[in-house]
């Protein structure tokens, strides 16, 4: 019996296969196997060599079915790493299907600027591209015969129409449906009959805005600027109005930055300067307020105008001004 | 507008800021500076010298010369100008010592060219006195478009009045209006409309001596970008730059009769210009005439017939105050912009019409020695009108500026700039604007917060944030809209380009548009972009050629303008949002992709077939129907258009979408009995449309139907050539049962008739797949 014992055992202990483990435990442990067969005897033997027998059975089943479970458990172990091992997968493939499409370098900056001013409560207004003469000038205190009028290459469309030269007609447009107090902006296509190179374009976007309300000073221009500048850059930003002529506003400034590349010491971006031109800007004309309706004496504000195109070439390094209207997918895949 | 920084001195005596630095003050107080330059650098060290002694060198024209150079000494120079003779006296300019056609020249005699005094390089310069070489002079360049405002910053003069405000330093008027003779001259003026021409004047001169000008004038005109010609075209021209008043001087040879007219062209009248060219004039035209016709064109062009040569005698000299808008209609409609012109329109001060001829009876007897006035001054028009009084509230000013600046400053910085102020009130002025200033310029109280501002210098404004009402404002729905389109579409693998809204005509046509219902440019950039695009389609097209060159599938989309002319309306702009995939396959998956696409857009968009359009695939083409509105279309590009690939196109009317909404979401309550669902395939032709199919099954499953949807299709062995299985699913419920088999197969049934009444079988069902649905 002993020897019926180990050689179960040893047969356990090396079996090789799975399949081989549980043969054994078949013919040793199983229902017909020796070890049953082994009780199944006992009723044969006398009650001293009953108590033995049955000492014997019990511990051999004990040994046996824990050498089995251990053996078994390894084979688990082996059959559940090789399945692991053959289930590797290579995840630097690429996923099937289209990769995610770029959005047009315009529009995250525009975005960009439009929630900046919504969270500052301003509102986001459009207007036709196609405008009457009126809204693109005269409204904004540019009649027919002013000198302005040359500032801005204009296409024209023929019965008083163009393309707007700026966004300022949207301005016109605030200014007459919704009326004081405003807080808006106008962000767009525009259109300037001028010949293309690196650095210009007859199709850009800009974005003007103003606020109108009551007792709106310069001060309070130069805090939004700087407010919006320094949002945009992501720094504080060092600001200077210097006057500029715009028919629209009056005082009228240019705005100049502090170079953001040499911090004022002078480089080749701001021409050794120290400073960028960066937008125009103003107290509205109170002739403008007027011709849209609003008294100029009850309010003022202020407007400025920051070319989104410009913004865009700026934050992104885009050298050359040609590639945003290219539909060129090397260009704007790079938007992703 | 070029700005010499000696001819400024001149008006502000002892200014000793330097050119840089008042370039700096000029652009944060007046106007924009592009830059400093130096005119006439070798002028630096120049001086006078006169040759003694010329030895030719063999081989070559140049000649080894010995100069006295005043102060420098004796040189000996290699000089290759023909007048380089012994006795003549030039400019010697120190350049240190080069070895010069084998000669060692200790440095050079200058061309007048060369010292950027005239453009005469012909020899080198002759001067009669050591005094009449100029100074080198800085040039301070300025915006022309930062003093389109300002009629008085087109001439020195006015520019030296903002340096002597800015720098706090006194302006020297130098000019005696008293010398112009209060006495009539010999000709008449006529002006029909002193609206159009409010002041003419003009001097007549005889003895006149036509010769070139000294060279400190020439050297100054050359410095500020004007051509030199000769002593009476340069002095007009000096007096321009220095006043902003344009003259122009007539051969008085070669008018005809006593009176000069300042009246409109008469239609069809011509005029040859001293630019050569010939103009046909009209009544909008103003124009200068004696008895014969035009002589000049008023404030832009004076006439060929009548200028001033070599052999002038005697001159008529005009000083005149023009329109601005009419000069600049002129000016425009003949596209000819002249000095005179560009300075006419910013709208002059009638004024200085007088000051003008003052400075040219002063110059004139210098320019042109033994010179005589004939007369007095011919001259009509209006009489000087005064500026009306601006009252100005210091409490306004301050408000506006946001800062508080102290009355006396106030009043200083105005007095500086020449208004005059007085108190008529408390904290209010009654400030009294400059002639120069009132044409256009300055009219309302804002623009002296201007002034002001501009002087006391914006960077001494805090930054405040407004105290204003805390209010939401309006946000047109629109803006979010395409927002959430553009983001679904880029996250589902779509680039987005932007196209120019200009296309050709060719463009139009090969797309099927015609081009006479576009609108169109009027003035277009180029040949090829004069129509405003009616679709995004030309552009999509392109830009699908073009990266097909570099990639084998790409998607694109764009979001941008269609513009539609509209009668006696402003023309209608609708967004179209456009989706293009290119592939090198069959093609059916793209178009199936960009109808999953759209319905993130436009959820439940349904697809009609039509007939197809000019591009468009003829077996490949659907409208797009939102709402029961036809909204867009689902087409394959003609592979006439496209070669080595296919190109699937989706346009989609983003505006009508908006316009038409969705009528607003209702829950309606969730079935409490489970459906039921079996399937069944129809047997049809090939080209009998799924979505016909199932519109019919929906309708022929009655009123326990509950929905269905398509499966698939099969073609093949066992069906017959031609023809096809297509299966849906038919769900159908209760809502107060759950449903019997005996129901559910009565559905069935009647679809199954129904459809065989149309003709169409179906497909023996597995017993399998009629089960029962959880909800």
């Amino acid at each position: 019996m002993q020897d019926l014992l180990d050689s179960a055992l040893s047969r356990i202990r090396t079996a090789a296969t799975a399949e081989e483990l549980e043969a054994v435990r078949v013919e040793v442990l199983g229902r017909k196997g020796v070890l049953t067969n082994l009780s199944k005897d006992m009723g044969k033997l006398s009650p001293e060599e009953r108590v033995g027998r049955g000492k014997f059975i019990n511990t051999a089943k004990q040994a046996l079915e824990s050498a089995w479970e251990s053996g078994k458990a390894v084979f688990e172990k082996i059959a559940l790493d090789s399945r692991l091992d053959s289930e590797w997968l290579d995840l630097t493939v690429p996923a099937a299907g289209p990769r995610p499409g770029a959005l047009h370098p315009i529009t995250l900056i525009q975005w960009e600027i439009e929630d900046l001013f919504r969270s500052m409560g301003f509102s986001v207004l459009d207007g036709p591209e196609v405008e009457t003469e009126y809204h693109n000038f005269d409204a904004l205190n540019s009649p027919s015969d002013h000198p302005a009028r040359d500032m801005q290459d204009t296409f024209w469309l023929g019965s008083g129409n163009l393309l707007r030269t700026h966004t300022s007609p949207v301005q016109v447009r605030g200014m007459e449906n919704l009326g004081p107090p405003l807080r808006m902006i106008a962000p767009g296509r525009v259109f300037r009959n001028e010949s293309v190179d690196a650095s210009h374009e007859h199709t850009f976007y800009q974005v003007e805005g103003m606020m109108i309300d009551r007792n709106i000073s310069v001060g309070n221009l130069i805090y939004f600027m700087k407010t919006l500048l320094g949002s945009i850059f992501g720094r504080e930003v060092t600001v200077r109005l210097r006057p500029g002529y715009f028919p629209f506003v009056e005082p009228g400034f240019e705005l100049d930055i502090q170079c953001l590349l040499c911090n004022g010491e002078g480089c080749p971006v701001c021409k050794q300067s120290g400073w960028v031109e960066l937008l125009p800007c103003g107290l509205i004309h109170p002739r403008v307020l007027e011709m849209s309706g609003i008294d100029p004496n009850q309010w003022n504000g202020f407007a400025f105008g920051l070319g989104l195109t410009r913004l865009a070439m700026m934050r992104y390094a885009i050298d050359d001004i040609r590639w945003l209207q290219s539909g060129d997918l090397r260009f704007l895949g790079q938007f992703a | 507008m070029k700005f010499s920084y000696n001819w400024i001195r001149e008006f502000v005596p002892g200014l000793d800021v330097p050119a840089e630095a008042l370039e700096r003050l000029i652009t944060m107080k007046t106007a924009e500076c592009e830059g400093v330059h130096t005119a006439g650098g070798l002028l630096a060290g120049a001086v006078a010298a006169r040759v003694e002694a010329v030895e030719a060198i063999p081989g070559g024209h140049n000649v080894k010369a010995t100069v006295d150079a005043g102060k420098y000494g004796r040189k000996t120079v290699v000089c290759g100008a023909p007048n380089c003779k012994p006795g003549v006296m030039t400019v010697y300019v120190p350049l240190g010592v080069k070895q010069v056609s084998g000669v060692l020249s200790d440095g050079m005699l200058a061309s007048a060219a060369e010292l950027e005094i005239n453009k005469d390089h012909s020899g080198i310069v002759e001067i009669c006195h050591p005094d009449q070489i100029p100074l080198a002079d800085s040039i301070i360049e300025i915006d022309n478009k930062s003093i389109t405002h300002r009629p008085d910053l087109w001439g020195h003069f006015g520019m030296a009045r903002e340096v002597a405000a800015i720098t706090g330093m006194r302006l020297a008027d130098t000019i005696h209006p008293n010398l112009v003779p209060a006495v009539g001259g010999p000709y008449e003026i006529g002006i029909p409309d002193t609206g159009l021409c409010p002041r003419y004047s003009a001097l007549v001169f005889e003895n006149v001596t036509i010769q070139p000008s000294p060279l400190w004038l020439q050297a100054r005109l050359t410095a500020i970008g004007l051509n030199t010609r000769n002593n009476i075209v340069d002095l007009t021209n000096l007096i321009m730059a220095e006043m902003a008043q344009p003259l122009h001087a007539f051969d008085r040879a070669k008018l005809s009769g006593d009176t000069i007219w300042a009246r409109p062209a008469q239609e069809g009248e011509r005029m040859r210009a001293l630019n050569g060219e010939e103009y046909t004039l009209a009544p909008a035209n103003l124009v200068i005439a004696d008895a014969s016709g035009p002589i000049a064109i008023a404030g832009v062009i004076g006439g060929a017939d009548t200028a001033i040569s070599d052999t002038t005698t005697s001159i008529v000299l005009e000083s005149a105050n023009f329109q601005a808008a009419s000069i600049r209609k002129t000016s425009s409609a003949l596209k000819l912009r002249t000095d005179a012109s560009m300075r006419y329109e910013k709208a002059q001060d009638p004024l200085t019409t007088w000051r003008a001829l003052a400075r040219a009876l002063e110059l004139l007897p210098l320019l042109s020695p033994g010179i005589r006035l004939v007369g007095g001054v011919c001259t009509a028009g209006n009489e000087p009108l005064t500026p009306a009084e601006i009252q100005l509230e210091l409490d306004v000013l301050d408000r506006k500026l946001g800062r508080v600046i102290d009355a006396a400053e106030v009043r200083r910085i105005l007095q500086s700039l020449e208004f005059t102020v007085r108190d008529s009130g408390p904290r209010r002025f009654s400030v009294g604007v400059p002639t120069w200033r009132a044409t256009k310029d300055v009219s309302i109280a804002d623009d002296l917060v201007e002034e002001v501002g501009r002087m006391v210098g914006y960077d001494s404004i805090t930054p405040t944030p407004p105290m204003v009402p805390c209010a939401p404002m309006p946000d047109p729905p629109e803006r979010e809209f395409l927002r959430r389109v553009r983001r679904s579409v880029a996250a589902q693998g779509y680039t987005e380009v932007s196209n120019y809204s200009f296309i050709s005509e060719e463009e139009a046509r090969r797309f099927g548009f015609d081009p006479a219902q576009h609108l169109r440019v009027l003035n277009p950039i180029a040949a090829g972009q004069e129509l405003m695009r009616k679709s995004l389609l030309p552009g999509i097209h392109r830009n699908i050629l073009e990266n097909a060159k570099h990639f084998d599938t790409f998607r694109i989309f764009e979001i941008g303008r269609e513009i539609h002319p509209r009668e006696a309306m402003q023309p209608d702009e609708r967004q179209h949002l456009m989706l293009a995939i290119f592939a090198k396959d069959d093609g059916r998956a793209a178009l199936q992709e960009l109808k999953r696409v759209v319905e993130a857009v436009a959820p439940g968009l349904a697809v009609a077939s039509v007939s197809p359009r000019v591009w468009e695939h003829p077996g490949r083409c659907a409208d797009l129907v939102w709402n029961e509105v036809t909204v867009g279309r689902l087409s394959e590009l003609h592979p006439r258009l496209l070669e080595g690939g296919r190109g699937a196109i989706l346009d989609i009317d983003l505006t009508s979408i908006q316009a038409n909404p969705r009528p607003a979401i209702r829950y309606s309550a969730v079935r409490r009995f489970p459906s039921s669902a079996f399937d069944i395939s129809v047997l049809a032709p090939q080209r009998v449309q799924a979505a016909l199919l199932q519109g019919w099954i929906r309708q022929l499953s009655g009123e326990l139907g509950e929905g269905v949807e398509y499966l698939g299709e099969y073609t093949g062995t066992p069906l017959l050539i031609g023809e096809k299985s297509v299966s849906f699913r038919v769900v159908v419920g209760a809502p107060d049962r759950t449903l019997s088999s005996h129901e559910i197969n009565a559905v069935r049934d009647r679809i199954l008739a129904g459809l065989q009444a149309q003709h169409f079988g179906h497909r023996t069902l597995s017993p399998h797949n009629m089960r029962r649905l959880m909800r």
